[in-house]
Formats: structure tokens, C-alpha cells, sequence
């Protein structure tokens, strides 16, 4: 029996000595190895070794959660005492819940032992690729691991599922720089399931350093329009999890502050936008294989061809509110992609923008954005005119996703969601 | 508190490398409300050990979820490996960062532990008088949160101490209807460092300013759009607090100047009016305590104050040694970390414009047309100092006197060009901390401001 296994029979017993009969359990334990670099110099070699655990306890439908990381006798039997505490502290509701038995499952996704050696001139070539192909690129650091995580899930209803994960990850932060004018900062991120391909050529990374040293030459807007926005990938990932948030999920219906409550199976968005949830799917290198309700996840259309199928709700959420349960842990975003070159989709832009980044206040329940076009160039009859600065865009999330003119054949994966380029009109745009 | 296992450690430091040993326990305590369901009620304990080994300016890092000397050992020896396994494959020679003083420091802040039922009943009070005086709220979101740190500090060649950090907040989130039906929100975070009877032995002591709040969500309920373009507003001390954090305060991180922030070429000049003043304080500011104090950092540097702007002029960075030694700067604690498996990085501590001469009721006199800006919902800056942040709570001004409340709002801007126009500063200022900053790892970090009177590009419909 393994480690894990010995320490969720421990917690099982102190959990029944405790007369807790109803409970959820999860143990994990990992290791990352982490590289970073500052200014392209390895200067920093990081290995962490972490356990997890974490006990919910159901008393006559109330419910306390406690975690923590030492697995020791005492520590279990802290964790059992604080979520039994916790459990008959809280109030009593109906909607306080676990799945049903599953049946009991192995999940394995990515390579668990790393590679460190192969990863490290993985990570060399990408920083000589970087000095050689971008050369007005200031990489101000990469963050490089590998991380490993083995893990148990257990509840009082007989659901065992046990995981292992493993994947390597990248994360670039950087500047375009010529020595005398800097960009502002970008960011990009591939999470990689091997070391078969050289780093730089996976996920968004050649298409934002590109991206990044174009923003070194920037044009003037004047003037305050309405136009046509090209999301790019990341930027329309951006604005998704913003829809998401704000019409979708669990808290927005539990608060009853969604504007598209009573919108199921009508037409919330255009007939090119379809919007997924993938616990699993080839395009991604995450998955995520079970819920922390203890249900088995499931892929999940929440829009389908702009017709909303379902709101994003867990047991707790469905049970309080009468509407269905979504067996899916929010997480593996994948919108589906259509039929048009990008290039296509800038030549048919009159006067407009292409949106890199989004730097705005919160979007409010009705879905009113405003703020600053981050990575962002304009366009005018078809042609990139060159960077933007200081250029604000307002407009509401849901005419964004309403007023879609086209959808990008390409799709960008960084491993973790997969998003097109998308066009939309409607959006203000004002220069400085 | 963390018993100490860390200083015996000592004698197995290594000779020609420098070493930092840190034992760290973090704790959270969270409760949610929502319309009077409990919809989230946990607990948390993280405790490890990390130790961080430099050989020639590389650093090696390693940590692990336990706290016994097995551990210790065990942390010490990996992350010399990775120290050494850097050095190996460096092409450049590499030095080490001077030593530092190395006393001990023990400030006493105990971390007060309390029943989840006691934390739960206060959520519970505060929710009832919510639900009871306001019913027509469209919804409502009592949240508390504590966290806390509790760190043992031993370096090879600096000062060492027992640090703790405790703080914790109740948030009110108040959502009502607007007059087209739309949804409004305003939240206000009460609370700070200390634990929950230090910040919430007497819950009525709230009351008065949530009575406020709902005031003035009415108030936003009624509200219009801001006229976009660039106006003259005055900011309020929150979204001061905010400007000096994120559009200036990140600039001025040395990490960030070497990745070719605005601020690098500016230092030594002007790039705020002769108004503007910003410190970034260790521990304590006008004679008090400030909200969130630090006495050492995970470097093993004592903190001080470190002044980043005097009178307009840009005169300083934040540092960690390493960046101290580049920029031949004295290193003022600034380098921390936020878990037991995190290294430190160069992060702000309690970041402050000062205070000027004027007063609020002057400035908006002043004013013909323009607004008052006084809360931010959240805000976000780049290298180049270019900001945005999202207005919350904000009037309008018309010939001297406050007019019609704003809906939802962005301002956004240059620092070192907006700062410039600053040419009223308020006598008061008001200080926050009860969120997290974001870099590589979330940090507590106070931050404050005055009133000021400058020109901003405010967005709108």
C-alpha cells in the first residue's frame, strides 16, 4: 500500500472515531523543480517538496472544512477535530452536499519523473532563440518547472479516485526594449506534456515576443470611434472568464445577480461562438478529471452556437437553487474555432483594433468594461498601422459576444485552454 | 508559535556560500455569507522549512512541508545541490553580496487563535443587521478573513529573528438595483493587523460606517456616467494609496528597473510635482504603528524606511542585497516571501504619498467642473508607469460642490506625467491593507495616500 493510501486509511479511522459519517477527504503529495532566469542568466534553482490534506465534515447538514499540510498522526487528527468543530459551528442547509458512489478510478495525464537535464538545454536554446530572433526583446525573466503531484480523493459515499500528474511549464515575462523606448510588460505561458519541440515554438510565445517588439513602434489615435476589435487569444481568454464570471457561475446565480438567469436555451451570443469546458481534450495538456464534489467530470457546452445550454453550477449551487448540476470543475476554457484567416480578418477591418491585453476595472453585474487596450496595434482599411498607447475601450461584455463577425481558423493552446482570434464590432475606442 | 528548530541549524550552514534558513508557519481562517447562507467556512495550516544557499551570486532553493531537523537537513542539502548545479554551468564569474548586522530581532505581535463558531457568530451579527436595516439590497456578502505568518529567520551572515504577522478583516459587499435595473456594488473592508479582538471586540463599532456605505450605494443607484476625457478631479486617499502602490510603487522595485521600468532612467529626477513625497515605511509612520509592520525581512535585512520620491525628485529603489550591491544602494528589508516554499522577492511594505497643506472641503471648492474620486475597485500598472484603475465610488463636482454619484468608472494615465499636475495635497491620509499584491506570489502589503488635486484621463461611456 502506498504512502497515501496508509495516510487516507489513518484519517478514515479518526474520522469514524470522531463519529463523523459523512465526509470528503483529499491527500496529495508533489515535488517542483524550478529554473528562473533574470535578465536571460540562470540565477535561480528551486526544489519543493509539499503534502496536502484536506477534511470536510457534514454534521446534520452542516458543513466545516480544514487543511493543511502535516500528515502526521497529531496533524490528521487536527484536521479531523478542526472540520468537526467547524461542521457544528456552521448553520444548517439543505444544499450542503456529496456525490453520490462513483466508481473508483486511476487518472494519469503528462510525464511524472522530470527530466531536469533535458528541460535545462530545452531552456538554453529558448534563451539563445530569444537573443537571435527577437533581438529588441528584454527577457526580464523565465520561469521554468517541472512539477509533479500525486494524489487521493476519497468520501463517505464509497468514491475513491486516485491521480497523478506531471507536465513541464514555462512562463516568460518580457519587454520590447531598444535601449531607449520600453513596452510595457508582457507576459506569456505554454504548459507542455514533453520535451519533444523546442519551447519556443509551442503555445502563444513567438506570436507575443513578435507582438512585443512591434509595440516598440507606436502610431497616434486622436480621435474617439466605434470600430471593429480583433481579439487575440489571450485577450479574448481574458474577456471569456469575464463572461463567465459574470453570467455564468455559481456565485452570480446563488447572489441572483446574473442577467442571464432565466436565459437557458435562448440565444445569449452570436451563432459563431461556442464556449467549452473540457475535462479532457487532446487540444489541452491539463485535465481535469474529477470535481471537488467527488463527481467523475464531464465535458461541458455552456454555449452552443450562442444558444447558453446551462449556468455553471456545483452540487451546493444546484441543490440551493433548483437548477441542474454541471459535473465540471470550471476549468480547461476551450472556444471553438471557425473558418477565417486571421489575415482575412484584419484585411476586412475598416478602422479598428487588435486587442492583445485588457487592463480595466472589474466589469459590474451588467457587464459595462472600460479601460486601457493593452498590446494592442490599429488597424485602418486592412492594414497594421503600428502600436497603440494610452488607448481606452468601452464598451458591454455582452455585445462583445453578441456582435461577433468572425472567428479565427487558428487556435492557440498554452496547454492549460485553447482560444481563437475573434472580431466583433461595436467597441468605443479612444485615443489619447 | 513556531518553536524554535531553525537556530541550531546553523553550525551545518556551509563555508564560501551564503545561507538563509527560514521556518515558516501560514494559517488562514475564511467564513462567506452570502444572503445569509454559510457558502464557505475553512480553515488552514501551511508549516515547512526553506533554505536558500548562494554560491557566487546563484542561488540555490529548496523547501519542504515539515518542521522537524530531518527536514532541515534535508532542505539545506538540496538546495546547496542547486546552488552548486547553477554555479557549474555558469559562463560568467559570479560574486557574493556583503555581509549585513547581525542582530537578533524579536518584536512580540502573538497570533491569537479563535473558534470558528466565534468567527462564524460575528459574520452572522453583522449579516443580520445588514438584512434587518437595509432589506431592499438586491443582495448582500459578509466575508471574513485572517491570515497570518509566523517566520524564524537565521542567516549565515546577516541578522536573524522570530517575525509574526497576523491581520484579519470582515468585508461588507452591498448589492442594490440601479435606476435601469442594472445591478450596483460597493464593498468596504474593515479590520487590519492584529488578531479578531484586536480588530472586532465590539462589532457595533462598524455599524456607522456600513449606515455609510449603503448611503452611498443609494447614492451610485441614482448615479450617471462619467464624461470621458481628461478632467481635473481629486483623487481620494484610497485611490492615492493606489497610485503610489501600483503606478509608481512597482516601478521603483529594482527587479522591475532592471527589466527597463521608467523608473531607471528617471532617478535623481523630477517626475511628480514638488507636492508629491512617497515612502515606502517599514514599520512605523507619524509616530504610529503602520498597518501592516515589518522588522526584518527573509534576507536577514533589518527594515527601514526607504523614501523613493522627496518633493518631485525620484531618489531611490526598493532592493533585495543582490540588487543593493548593483545599484550601490543600501538594502531597507524589502525582500520577503509569502509561503514557507516561496524565496523572497523584492516587495513593497507600507507604501505612502504624504500629506500636504490643503483640505478636501478647499479642493472641491476649487473646482468648476470635475470629480471626486474615492474608492478603486482595483487597479493595475506596467513598466512604463501607463496605469489604470477602476472607480468604485466617485461624485461629480459642479462649480465647487459635489453633484450626482458615478456609475462604474476607469481612470487611467501616466504616473510620472499625471503626478506632475498634483498642485493641491489634503492634510490627511488614509491608509488601507487588506488586500493582496500579485507578483510571482500574493503579498499583504498597506499602502496610503491624501487627497490630490491633479488632471487624470477618466473614462466613460
Amino acid at each position: 500500500m502506498s504512502e497515501l493510501k496508509n495516510i487516507s486509511a489513518a484519517l478514515k479511522e479518526k474520522l469514524q472515531a470522531a463519529g463523523i459519517t459523512k465526509y470528503a477527504c483529499s491527500i496529495s503529495e508533489g515535488e517542483k523543480q524550478e529554473l528562473n532566469t533574470e535578465q536571460s542568466k540562470f540565477s535561480l534553482f528551486r526544489t519543493i517538496f509539499s503534502k496536502d490534506a484536506s477534511v470536510t465534515a457534514f454534521i446534520d447538514n452542516r458543513k466545516g472544512t480544514a487543511s493543511g499540510n502535516d500528515l502526521s498522526d497529531e496533524g490528521l487528527q487536527k484536521l479531523v477535530d478542526d472540520a468537526k468543530a467547524g461542521a457544528e459551528s456552521s448553520m444548517p442547509d439543505d444544499a450542503n452536499d456529496i456525490a453520490e458512489y462513483q466508481q473508483p478510478e486511476e487518472f494519469h495525464n503528462g510525464p511524472y519523473e522530470a527530466d531536469m537535464e533535458r528541460f535545462y538545454d530545452r531552456l538554453v536554446e529558448a534563451l539563445d532563440t530569444v537573443k537571435r530572433d527577437y533581438p529588441r526583446i528584454l527577457l526580464m525573466q523565465l520561469i521554468a518547472s517541472h512539477n509533479k503531484r500525486h494524489g487521493l480523493y476519497m468520501n463517505s459515499n464509497g468514491t475513491a479516485f486516485e491521480w497523478w500528474d506531471g507536465n513541464y511549464d514555462t512562463m516568460m515575462e518580457f519587454a520590447g526594449n531598444d535601449g531607449e523606448k520600453t513596452t510595457g510588460l508582457g507576459y506569456g505561458s505554454v504548459i507542455m506534456g514533453d520535451l519533444e519541440k523546442p519551447i519556443l515554438d509551442q503555445g502563444p510565445l513567438r506570436m507575443k515576443l513578435a507582438d512585443a517588439e512591434k509595440s516598440l513602434d507606436t502610431v497616434s489615435i486622436g480621435d474617439k470611434f466605434e470600430g471593429t476589435v480583433i481579439f487575440t487569444p489571450d485577450a479574448l481568454g481574458d474577456f471569456t472568464y469575464t463572461l463567465e464570471e459574470n453570467f455564468i457561475s455559481a456565485g452570480v446565480v446563488l447572489a441572483g445577480t446574473s442577467q442571464w438567469l432565466d436565459k437557458v436555451g435562448q440565444q445569449v451570443a452570436s451563432d459563431k461562438f461556442t464556449l467549452r469546458l473540457q475535462a479532457q481534450d487532446d487540444r489541452l495538456v491539463i485535465a481535469n478529471p474529477f470535481t471537488s464534489d467527488g463527481y467523475k467530470a464531464e465535458n461541458v457546452t455552456l454555449i452552443e452556437k450562442g444558444v447558453l445550454n446551462c449556468h455553471l453550477l456545483n452540487l451546493y449551487a444546484a441543490k440551493k437553487t433548483g437548477r441542474p448540476l454541471v459535473k465540471n470543475t470550471g476549468y480547461g476554457f476551450v472556444v471553438e474555432p471557425g473558418d477565417t484567416p486571421v489575415a482575412d480578418m484584419i484585411k476586412n477591418v475598416k478602422r479598428g483594433l487588435i486587442v492583445g491585453g485588457f487592463s480595466g476595472g472589474e466589469p459590474g453585474a451588467n457587464g459595462e468594461f472600460s479601460g486601457v487596450a493593452k498590446n494592442s496595434f490599429y488597424v485602418e482599411n486592412g492594414e497594421i498601422k503600428g502600436a497603440v498607447m494610452e488607448t481606452m475601450i468601452n464598451g458591454n461584455l455582452q455585445d462583445v459576444f453578441r456582435n461577433v463577425t468572425a472567428v479565427s481558423k487558428e487556435l492557440v493552446s498554452d496547454g492549460r485552454m485553447a482560444f481563437p482570434y475573434l472580431a466583433t464590432e461595436g467597441v468605443t475606442i479612444s485615443g489619447n | 508559535m513556531l518553536q524554535d528548530i531553525i537556530t541550531p541549524q546553523k553550525s551545518r550552514f556551509a563555508d564560501g556560500v551564503q545561507t538563509v534558513m527560514r521556518g515558516h508557519e501560514n494559517r488562514s481562517r475564511g467564513v462567506m455569507l452570502l444572503n445569509g447562507s454559510l457558502v464557505h467556512n475553512a480553515r488552514s495550516e501551511s508549516r515547512g522549512i526553506s533554505a536558500r544557499v548562494t554560491k557566487n551570486g546563484r542561488y540555490g532553493f529548496s523547501s519542504a512541508a515539515g518542521y522537524t531537523e530531518a527536514d532541515a537537513e534535508n532542505v539545506l542539502r538540496a538546495a546547496t545541490e542547486n546552488a552548486l548545479f547553477l554555479d557549474a554551468r555558469a559562463k560568467e564569474a559570479g560574486r557574493s553580496y556583503p555581509p549585513l548586522a547581525g542582530d537578533l530581532v524579536t518584536p512580540w505581535r502573538p497570533i491569537v487563535d479563535f473558534e470558528q463558531k466565534r468567527l462564524i457568530d460575528a459574520c452572522k451579527t453583522v449579516d443580520a443587521y445588514v438584512a434587518e436595516k437595509y432589506p431592499n439590497l438586491s443582495s448582500r456578502r459578509i466575508v471574513y478573513r485572517e491570515d497570518s505568518q509566523d517566520k524564524i529567520i537565521v542567516t549565515s551572515d546577516a541578522a536573524s529573528g522570530h517575525v509574526t504577522y497576523p491581520r484579519c478583516y470582515i468585508y461588507v459587499f452591498l448589492t442594490a438595483e440601479s435606476k435601469s435595473g442594472a445591478p450596483v456594488e460597493l464593498f468596504k473592508a474593515f479590520g487590519g493587523a492584529g488578531s479578531f479582538e484586536d480588530n472586532f471586540g465590539d462589532l457595533s463599532s462598524l455599524y456607522p460606517e456600513i449606515d455609510k456605505l449603503y448611503s452611498q450605494l443609494m447614492d451610485k443607484a441614482e448615479g450617471v456616467y462619467a464624461e470621458a476625457g481628461v478632467k481635473t478631479v481629486i483623487l481620494g486617499g484610497m485611490m492615492g494609496g493606489m497610485l503610489a502602490h501600483e503606478a509608481v510603487g512597482h516601478t521603483v522595485e529594482a527587479d522591475l528597473v532592471l527589466g527597463g521600468s521608467v523608473a531607471g532612467p528617471n532617478l535623481h529626477k523630477r517626475v511628480a510635482s514638488d507636492l508629491v513625497t512617497l515612502i515606502d515605511y517599514a514599520n512605523t509612520a507619524f509616530g504610529e504603528t503602520v498597518p501592516l509592520p515589518v522588522y526584518l525581512d527573509d534576507e536577514g535585512t533589518l527594515a527601514k524606511d526607504m523614501p523613493l520620491i522627496e518633493n518631485g525628485i525620484l531618489t531611490g529603489y526598493m532592493n533585495n542585497r543582490e540588487t543593493a550591491q548593483h545599484f550601490g544602494m543600501a538594502p531597507a528589508g524589502n525582500a520577503r516571501a509569502w509561503d514557507f516554499s516561496d524565496e523572497p522577492l523584492i516587495r513593497m511594505r507600507n507604501t505612502a504619498i504624504q500629506p500636504g497643506k490643503d483640505t478636501l472641503e478647499d479642493m472641491i471648492a476649487s473646482i468648476d467642473d470635475g470629480y471626486y474620486l474615492i474608492d478603486s475597485s482595483n487597479g493595475q500598472a506596467d513598466l512604463t508607469g501607463e496605469f489604470m484603475f477602476g472607480v468604485s465610488l466617485g461624485y461629480e463636482i459642479k462649480h465647487g460642490k459635489l453633484g450626482h454619484a458615478l456609475l462604474d468608472t476607469t481612470v487611467s494615465g501616466i504616473a510620472f506625467e499625471m503626478l506632475k499636475t498634483v498642485d493641491m495635497v489634503s492634510s490627511n491620509i488614509t491608509w488601507s491593507s487588506s488586500g493582496f499584491c500579485g507578483k510571482k506570489q500574493p503579498m499583504p502589503v498597506g499602502m496610503a495616500g491624501p487627497e490630490m488635486r491633479c488632471k487624470i484621463t477618466i473614462g466613460g461611456r
